[in-house]
């Protein structure tokens, strides 16, 4: 498909998006399988999944190391293609972009926020919340900007670079990356892996707070049962399938669905 | 240990040949010198030892200050040949004349290649001759010439043509009965031989009657050894008489010493490339030491010493030198022909017969290649040492800087550096106020250093200067704001790799401002002092003007005046001084004819007058002021100077003028009926003419060029603008040989970048991956990686503009001072090399950001 053609209907996808409402889901998976390897060594880490991730909503995916569950985010991000099935991002079909629709896919409509922070040492807080627009060379919407640093709380601290933050500081900052676009989609991968249980619950918060007030949609990847208690939803990954989906759970609920499948 | 390094070399293949091309391309033009010098030298000792192979004994002058001081004449004669024909068993002996000329076509055009000279040679009788004739015979009238069979072969000459030999008598037209071989079939280089009959070889060497050397056959029963003895016994000492053996080593070993240096010059270039290399190698290993530091922690946990670990890096080193420096010889001995052929194209074609490769040339250039690398790497090993056990365990621990050094040690480190750069200072001015300005800045960081504890200070001039950098580009937004910040992250890392582009570029800025201050002195010399209309000198490059060219001169119609001017050499000593020492060994002394002088060449005095000049006797002469005050000489003092042709005059200093560099006034001025009949100087360096007044300048340069071209055809005029436009161009071609030579030191340093960005690359790739996968297009990434390099290649180009102009400029502000040597700095070109450094930093991203680009998202985010 040329990339012409995609770019138009990226832009066709992102004008209707926002007349969807909470109903559409923003993020679809259709028979979703992902093989790694060939023949005899070959590993099925997703064995067809299919899922929907409404707007507006907080999921949490819980699975044992080698469940599938971190390949199934990359999958939905579009970091990596699956073996078989399709992913739609506010209505785009994945598998059918090049590296640069997806690019920009990935610039536009998506957030990420990773286990290991992955600020820019180089730059400040302050640049680094700034970084996917300047990289999408958009102009900066400061109020937008300034409600993102009050909420996150790091106002005091935005000319500092990252080797001066804490760990939970530098997730906060990572969390306004992620949102200053205003992505369809924020995806999560362990994000309170790296932090001790005060910033760890200041974050989730974060990502909660999100949801309810800024109408975001989250996707979050977590081994964390006391993490995936701040989510809408609960979904258990066991062998490269869903075993569980429902409602979020309490923390205690979610550590026995783990040991059920663990 | 040696198994571990192995195999951390076979799994880092690129890496370790990009280190290893650093030094092996320095190591292939040492090797490639060695085998094109050892292969010259080889030719020449073969052609020489052919040339004199059928000589049992060779008589010549004795040559009192060397040979080619100067062109006196030859006192050799019919006399001295009946003198050797009567010794007792001589069974032959025959007069030989060798004097370089002009061999042209009878339009004018030159028969040999590039700056080769053509050689007159007298034809001998067959039992000494080195030529047979392959085509008709050997020359056996006047009006014949046999031509060597190369010359023939490149400029399609036939027998029966006709050609034009000039030397320094009138041209004369001589008819090809013969085209000659050398004996062997060695390559001559682009030197072309003519072959006439004694007679006319010594007309064209300016003496009728005299021979430049006498040949000596044995009777049967009487060696070589015993015919030199008996000959040498009937000759005076002022011959010198040696076997034919002996004078072929003799000509061979001066070669040698010619060849030496062009060897030198090579190597001074190879030497330049191996020191950019070291840059290189150390950053290199230094980088790779920093990112293995977990495995170092390891390797120490697991029970390895400090010394264990010192010599693993240290083995890599080894290794890394073993594969460069074998590269090295191997590129080296395919950069030989190479070499080769860059004289041919700068007009020096060199004799060569295959490639003579000797186990010096494998010895030294693996040794130096090895010993370079190795010393390369000793720091950073040191550093490797210093790796804590718990790096093991835990990520980003960084290496423990070395203790701070005390406050004695700061300073006797300073002093020591002082005193080396005194030390140098003594030997060479220029060189030692560089040195001292480096000093002042070592003194600057000393006092830093002594007042916080012994730290040293931050890097300032690479953030400033990729902020300067930066500042161009950012108009490209993030990625050039990023690659700005990512070049100062390590600032030392950005500076090493820039610096060896700085060796470089430094160096092509040095040399460019010095050249354009020559260009700019020689105009400035030739329109200041310059009176007369025309220049005459020989086209040939080296060779002199007849000196029948003034008065031939003279009787064209609208000439006012022609001077001539000679050079001649002599050793002089200072009879004013106890002992009388010797003041100049072998200096120049220029001969006027001061009447017709005066009015074409102007000069300042510091003590007379051009009435001085005028005045000049034969016991006379004038020096510089130069010479004077660097030997304390003042007028009226003597001066004894022994002649190139062994006599000895005293001569009274009667003025002293303030010659400038590059004028034609050398230490010494005299006479020049002194330099025919004391120096045996028969040749002139260069005709002045001035036109009559009233004479129509075209019709009178018309009737010069036209006598010229019929009995001097190697001569050419030229107005003063002509003169300085060819000095200059002359000078750009050597200029353009020394660029070319030093083109190789930034090519390596181009691997230094790329070294630089693959291994910063690596460094950052979960950055990468991070950056893609928010949503930076592959373009983005390879934009951000070209304007580090470009960051880091303009960072170089920089700083090796400032040092190299400013050094210049010192130079020649404290080495030149006084002598009238003109500063101009060449903005044009300078601004080209800062466009050239800029191009090579794009030039070395290319691989690197393609490789940063083609990251996978998902393995970088995976990567530590």
């Amino acid at each position: 498909m040329p990339v012409r053609t995609v770019s138009v209907m990226l832009m066709n996808s992102i004008d209707g998006s926002d007349s969807t409402g909470g109903s559409q889901p923003i993020v679809q998976a259709q028979d979703l399988r992902r093989r790694y390897g060939e023949g005899e060594a070959a590993v099925d880490a997703l064995a067809g999944v299919t899922v929907d991730f409404p707007a507006g909503r907080y999921a949490a995916i819980m699975g044992p190391s080698g469940s599938g569950k971190s390949t199934l985010m990359h999958l939905l991000a579009g970091l990596d293609r699956p073996t078989s099935g399709t992913v739609r991002v506010g209505g785009v079909e994945l598998t059918e972009l090049d590296d640069r629709a997806l690019t920009q896919l990935r610039r536009d409509r998506i957030g990420f926020i990773f286990q290991t922070f992955n600020l820019l040492p180089v730059l400040n807080a302050e640049e680094n919340i700034l970084l996917p627009l300047s990289i999408a060379g958009h102009d900066v919407d400061r109020e937008w900007f300034d409600r993102l640093v009050d909420t996150v709380g790091i106002r005091d601290r935005l000319s500092h670079r990252p080797a001066e933050l804490s760990g939970g500081q530098q997730q906060r900052v990572a969390v306004a990356r992620a949102l200053i676009s205003r992505p369809a989609v924020v995806f999560a991968d362990e994000p309170s892996g790296n932090l001790d249980s005060k910033a760890s619950g200041d974050v989730l918060e974060l990502l909660r707070h999100a949801v309810d007030d800024f109408g975001q949609t989250v996707v979050m990847v977590t081994h964390d049962a006391h993490a995936a208690s701040f989510a809408d939803r609960l979904l258990v990954l066991a062998d490269g399938t869903i075993v569980h989906d429902g409602p979020a759970a309490s923390t205690e609920e979610a550590l026995d669905l783990m040991k059920a499948v663990g | 240990m040696l198994a571990l390094v192995l195999r951390g070399f076979m799994q880092r293949k690129l890496r370790v040949l990009l280190t290893a091309v650093a030094i092996a391309l320095g190591v292939a033009l040492m090797a490639g010198t060695y085998i094109l010098t050892d292969t010259i030298n080889h030719a020449f000792a073969e052609v020489f030892g052919n040339a004199y192979a059928k000589k049992a004994v060779v008589v010549t002058e004795k040559e009192t200050l060397g040979r080619g001081a100067g062109s006196e004449s030859s006192v050799l004669n019919d006399a001295t040949l009946a003198t050797v024909r009567a010794v007792p068993g001589v069974a032959a002996a025959s007069g030989s004349v060798t004097t370089q000329g002009a061999l042209l076509t009878t339009s004018g055009k030159r028969l040999t290649s590039g700056g080769a000279p053509a050689i007159i040679d007298a034809a001998q009788p067959p039992r000494f001759e080195a030529f047979t004739a392959v085509k008709g015979h050997l020359p056996s009238t006047a009006e014949q010439v046999a031509i060597d069979e190369a010359t023939a072969n490149r400029q399609h000459l036939r027998l029966g043509q006709q050609v034009v030999i000039a030397g320094r008598a009138p041209a004369r037209r001589y008819t090809i009965a013969g085209i000659a071989k050398f004996a062997g079939s060695e390559s001559l280089g682009g030197a072309s031989v003519a072959l006439l009959v004694p007679q006319q070889a010594q007309y064209v060497a300016g003496e009728p009657g005299a021979w430049q050397g006498i040949n000596v056959a044995a009777s049967p029963g009487v060696s070589p050894q015993q015919l030199a003895a008996r000959v040498r016994t009937a000759l005076p000492a002022t011959l010198t008489v040696r076997t034919g053996a002996q004078e072929a080593a003799n000509q061979t070993s001066e070669l040698e010493e010619k060849v030496g240096f062009l060897r030198t010059f090579l190597l001074v270039f190879a030497y330049i490339a191996l020191v950019v290399g070291a840059f290189i190698i150390f950053n290199t290993i230094s980088i790779t030491v920093a990112q293995r530091t977990r495995e170092f922690g390891l390797l120490r946990t697991l029970g390895a010493s400090r010394g264990q670990i010192m010599r693993a890096v240290v083995e890599e080193g080894v290794l890394l030198g073993v594969v460069g420096a074998v590269i090295g010889l191997l590129a080296g001995i395919g950069l030989a022909p190479a070499l080769d052929g860059l004289f041919r194209a700068f007009g020096a074609d060199l004799p060569d017969n295959g490639t003579v490769l000797e186990a010096r040339t494998v010895i030294v250039s693996l040794g130096v290649g090895i010993v370079v690398t190795v010393a390369a790497g000793l720091l950073p090993a040191l550093r490797a040492t210093r790796v804590p056990p718990i790096a093991a365990m835990r990520e980003g621990v960084q290496i423990p800087p070395r203790s701070p050094l005390s406050k004695r040690a700061l300073i006797i480190r300073f002093l020591v550096g002082l005193v080396l750069v005194l030390a140098v200072s003594t030997l060479s001015k220029g060189v030692g106020v560089v040195l001292l300005i480096g000093l002042v800045i070592r003194a600057s960081r000393l006092r830093y250093r002594l007042r916080h504890h012994g730290k040293p200070r931050n890097y300032r001039v690479v953030p400033a200067l990729a902020s300067a950098v930066g500042w161009l580009v950012s108009w490209r937004g993030i990625t050039a704001r990023l690659a700005r910040e990512n070049s100062v992250r390590q600032p030392g890392r950005t500076l090493t790799t820039a610096l060896a582009l700085t060796v470089g570029l430094g160096l092509v800025a040095f040399i460019s401002v010095l050249a354009a201050g020559t260009k700019a002195t020689i105009d400035q010399a030739v329109s200041r002092s310059f009176a007369g209309s025309l220049i005459v000198q020989n086209s040939e490059s080296g060779q002199g003007l007849p000196a029948a060219v003034a008065p031939a001169v003279r009787t064209v119609h609208g000439v006012g005046a022609v001077t001539a001017v000679a050079f001649t050499k002599g050793r002089v000593r200072n009879l004013a001084a106890a002992g009388a020492p010797v003041i100049a060994e072998k200096s120049t002394v220029t001969a006027i004819e001061p009447e017709s002088f005066v009015k074409m060449y102007k000069t300042e005095w510091e003590h007379g007058s051009p009435a001085t000049l005028t005045a000049l006797g034969p016991d006379d002469t004038v020096i510089t002021k130069k010479f004077a005050s660097a030997h304390d000489l003042h007028v009226g003092q003597r001066l004894a100077v022994l002649t190139a042709s062994g006599h000895e005059v005293t001569l009274t200093v009667t003025g002293i003028v303030k010659e400038e560099v590059l004028g034609l006034l050398a230490n010494l001025t005299v006479l020049r009926s002194l330099a025919s009949s004391a120096f045996g100087q028969r040749e002139d360096g260069v005709d002045f003419v001035s036109y009559a007044p009233g004479a129509n300048s075209a019709e009178v340069r018309h009737g010069i060029n036209s006598l010229l071209r019929a009995d001097f055809p190697q001569t050419h005029s030229q107005t003063a603008a002509e003169y300085t436009h060819e000095v200059s161009s002359k000078l750009n071609t050597f200029l353009l040989l020394v660029y070319v030579l030093l083109a190789l030191s930034v090519i390596v340093s181009l691997f230094g970048i790329v070294n630089t960005l693959i291994l910063s690359i690596y460094e950052r790739t979960r950055e990468l991956g991070m950056m893609r996968a928010i949503g930076t297009s592959r373009s983005q990434i390879r934009q951000m990686i070209r304007y580090e390099s470009l960051i880091t290649a303009m960072i170089g180009g920089i700083l090796g503009l400032v040092i190299g102009v400013v050094g210049a400029i010192l130079v020649t502000i404290f080495a030149l001072s006084g002598s009238g040597y003109v500063v101009s700095v060449p903005v044009g070109t300078l601004f080209v090399l800062l466009i050239a450094a800029a191009l090579a930093g794009l030039i070395a991203a290319l691989a690197p950001a393609r490789r940063a680009a083609r990251l996978d998202v998902l393995q970088a985010l995976a990567s530590e």
